[in-house]
């Protein structure tokens, strides 16, 4: 009963437009004046030790780090590598298009700065060389979703973020602990690699079919050039990466690391920004940081009230009870997700969702990590479907092109994506063999 | 005038509070990882018979030593806690807080413009009880002795972000209101247009949906 009092609060407030995060305190304090017997004062603390946790810091270093490198030159770098590497296969800038998102994504941790920073670039040379502007908008959109699946990524640290501390119960009655932010970044390496792979092929398919230009092949002398040039922003995936894995640094070490490291090669090393342009960085990436820490605390608030409430647990009895099996609950999550996904956006989406379905997930024996990647893949998807999809509006205003035209322009991609996510969802081991091989699980 | 000055204020608060927290991390990591290798290296070269370079070591580890940047991670959350919320007060002014408008911008004018302003007193709303809520707690909290476990500061001190971040807010809130109420404008963040990257100032095609549109006849193009 309560339950469903909350969710149509909840429902109601964000349908009238007002901020999210506002919408997730309304639903809390009305309950709680209303309702229930929480104290006040319980409340207030976890307001103030809610974002509390060194883990969560990840998150304004991530998009600061992914602010200087949008602006300092290292995307059109890694973009005429990958043009060098495979630009002269069938659909040449498109297949480097998906190839620079790769790599970008695998030193960004956002998926709309992703195709801002590929898509503004290559997008307007695409279609100078005769490429469709359709083509184009379609390949980058879709490739733009790997930034939150290859590691390091923001969604990530948002779901164990949302799921830490909780206690869960697995199928037979064990603790089952949430993922932390190591394993999900290295979980997500194969998946990721798998998904660039899989939207390059769909790329190179279309492009062969319907006879798209290619470039001409690069000498390896030109090739290593311009792997030379691209080589500090490359650096940098090895220092997360290689840090975090090693255990040189903890996740937001590491995010601070990289802010540093891509500050001094923007300014001091590629020179495409000066120190002046410094403070308007920090200052945009400070306002999206507190806009999601904001969000976080807010959904903190929210979770622990649902849980207080005993919410996620009776919606785990109630699913176990109707015999769904985790293959029935992962398609009803699926469907669950992507509907959301197609009017929310992922930050949102997963601190709301992941609290309440995660201790189902676990109660059914699904492993943590390997439903948390089938939540970031759900997110990518939603983030190309109408009527609200971020890397669709950054896309149409790059190419000028109408939504529903945009929109209709990722479909195959967008039907590649499909495909992968039920080969993530149902083959876990795509998932969990390279953290199990590291020993992170 | 005064206005102006708040806002300036506002700005250069966690412009300096994101840097510094940047700053201070990459430091202690840095202190860490030169400790440990200096003291290793120390070994190294004494087992080798180097006592100058043995020398130049122990003389890094000393430096390095001589201050504790133990601290640091508790720093920086406090930071990145007056970061968020003073952060989050400059979101309303600058419209980056999202939400779904899918609904809102089907709407006839007229009834958007009531739901806008709903929304908006509602923001103002909550944050002025968040206000009240951090105001007592910090005052409760100023009663006791509590300190924080490494930096040993106050606590009322840290927990102060929240009330004066809340009214901030509140107050941001009401400002966008009214100046809404008397011109029909809205702050809106674009959150697919990066500075230096997008050719020049172009408009957007569309807008995305995470912002109440504008009410002018234009709406939807700026």
């Amino acid at each position: 009963m309560s339950a469903a009092i909350i969710f149509g609060l909840l429902a109601v407030l964000m349908l009238t437009g007002m901020p999210v995060s506002i919408a997730l305190g309304l639903t809390v304090l009305t309950f709680l004046f209303t309702m229930t017997q929480v104290p006040v004062e319980a409340v207030a603390l976890k307001l103030f030790t809610g974002i509390e946790k060194f883990e969560i810091m990840a998150i304004p270093f991530f998009i600061l780090a992914g602010n200087f490198l949008t602006h300092g030159g290292v995307a059109k770098r890694m973009i005429r590598f990958a043009t060098t590497m495979v630009g002269h296969w069938a659909g040449g800038l498109g297949l480097a298009a998906v190839f620079s998102c790769a790599l970008f994504a695998a030193v960004s941790g956002s998926s709309p700065a992703t195709v801002v920073a590929i898509g503004s670039i290559l997008l307007p040379a695409m279609v100078r060389q005769g490429f469709p502007t359709r083509f184009g908008v379609g390949t980058i959109a879709s490739s733009g979703g790997l930034g939150i699946l290859i590691p390091p990524s923001i969604v990530m640290v948002m779901y164990c973020v949302a799921t830490s501390g909780m206690l869960v119960e697995g199928p037979t009655g064990e603790r089952v602990s949430a993922a932390s932010v190591g394993q999900m970044f290295v979980a997500g390496v194969i998946p990721g690699l798998l998904l660039a792979f899989l939207l390059g092929f769909t790329t190179w398919f279309i492009a062969k079919q319907n006879g798209y230009p290619r470039l001409e092949k690069a000498s390896w002398a030109e090739a290593f050039k311009a792997f030379l040039d691209s080589f500090w922003g490359l650096a940098l995936i090895i220092i997360v990466m290689g840090g975090i894995y090693t255990g040189l640094f903890t996740p937001t070490e590491a995010a601070a690391m990289s802010a540093v490291y891509a500050f001094v090669i923007s300014v001091f090393v590629y020179r495409d920004m000066g120190l002046k342009d410094v403070p308007k960085v920090l200052l945009s990436s400070a306002n999206m940081s507190a806009m999601l820490l904001y969000i976080i605390t807010n959904a903190i608030l929210f979770s622990f009230l649902m849980t207080h409430e005993n919410i996620p647990q009776a919606i785990a009895a109630w699913i176990v009870d109707q015999g769904l099996g985790w293959i029935g609950f992962l398609m009803i999550v699926n469907i669950l997700l992507l509907l959301a996904g197609t009017v929310m956006e992922p930050s949102s989406i997963t601190l709301i969702m992941a609290p309440i379905l995660f201790p189902v997930a676990a109660k059914l024996g699904i492993d943590p990590v390997h439903f948390g990647i089938m939540i970031i893949v759900n997110m990518e998807i939603g983030m190309i479907t109408p009527p609200v999809g971020l890397n669709l509006y950054v896309a149409s205003g790059i190419s000028k092109m109408g939504l529903t035209e945009t929109s209709i322009a990722v479909l195959p991609w967008l039907i590649t994506m499909l495909a992968f996510l039920m080969l993530i969802t149902y083959v876990p081991e795509i998932t969990l063999f390279l953290p199990r091989y590291l020993g992170m699980l | 005038m005064l206005l102006r000055l708040l806002d300036r204020l506002e700005e250069i608060i966690i412009t300096t509070l994101i840097a510094a927290a940047t700053i201070l991390i990459f430091v202690a990591v840095v202190q860490r990882y030169g400790l440990s290798n200096s003291a290793q290296w120390m070994g190294w070269a004494r087992t080798n018979d180097l006592p100058w370079l043995a020398a130049i070591f122990r003389s890094i580890f000393v430096t390095l030593n001589s201050f504790s940047m133990t601290w640091a991670q508790e720093a920086c959350i406090y930071m990145f806690v007056w970061m968020a919320k003073f952060g989050a007060a400059y979101g309303v002014r600058t419209g980056i807080h999202v939400g779904v408008d899918i609904l809102l911008n089907a709407l006839p004018a007229r009834t958007r413009y009531g739901m806008v302003i709903l929304g908006l007193l509602a923001g103002a709303l909550f944050t002025a009880i968040i206000g009240a809520l951090g105001t007592q707690f910090v005052y409760h909290i100023g009663q006791t002795e509590q300190t924080s476990p490494d930096l040993e500061m106050p606590m009322w001190i840290v927990y102060l972000a929240v009330p004066l971040g809340s009214f901030l807010m509140c107050f941001r809130f009401l400002q966008v209101a009214w100046s809404f109420a008397r011109t029909g404008e809205l702050p809106s963040h674009d959150h697919g247009h990066v500075e230096g990257i997008s050719e020049a100032d172009e408009p957007l095609a569309t807008e995305p949906n995470l912002h109440p549109r504008d009410l002018k006849p234009t709406g939807g193009e700026k």
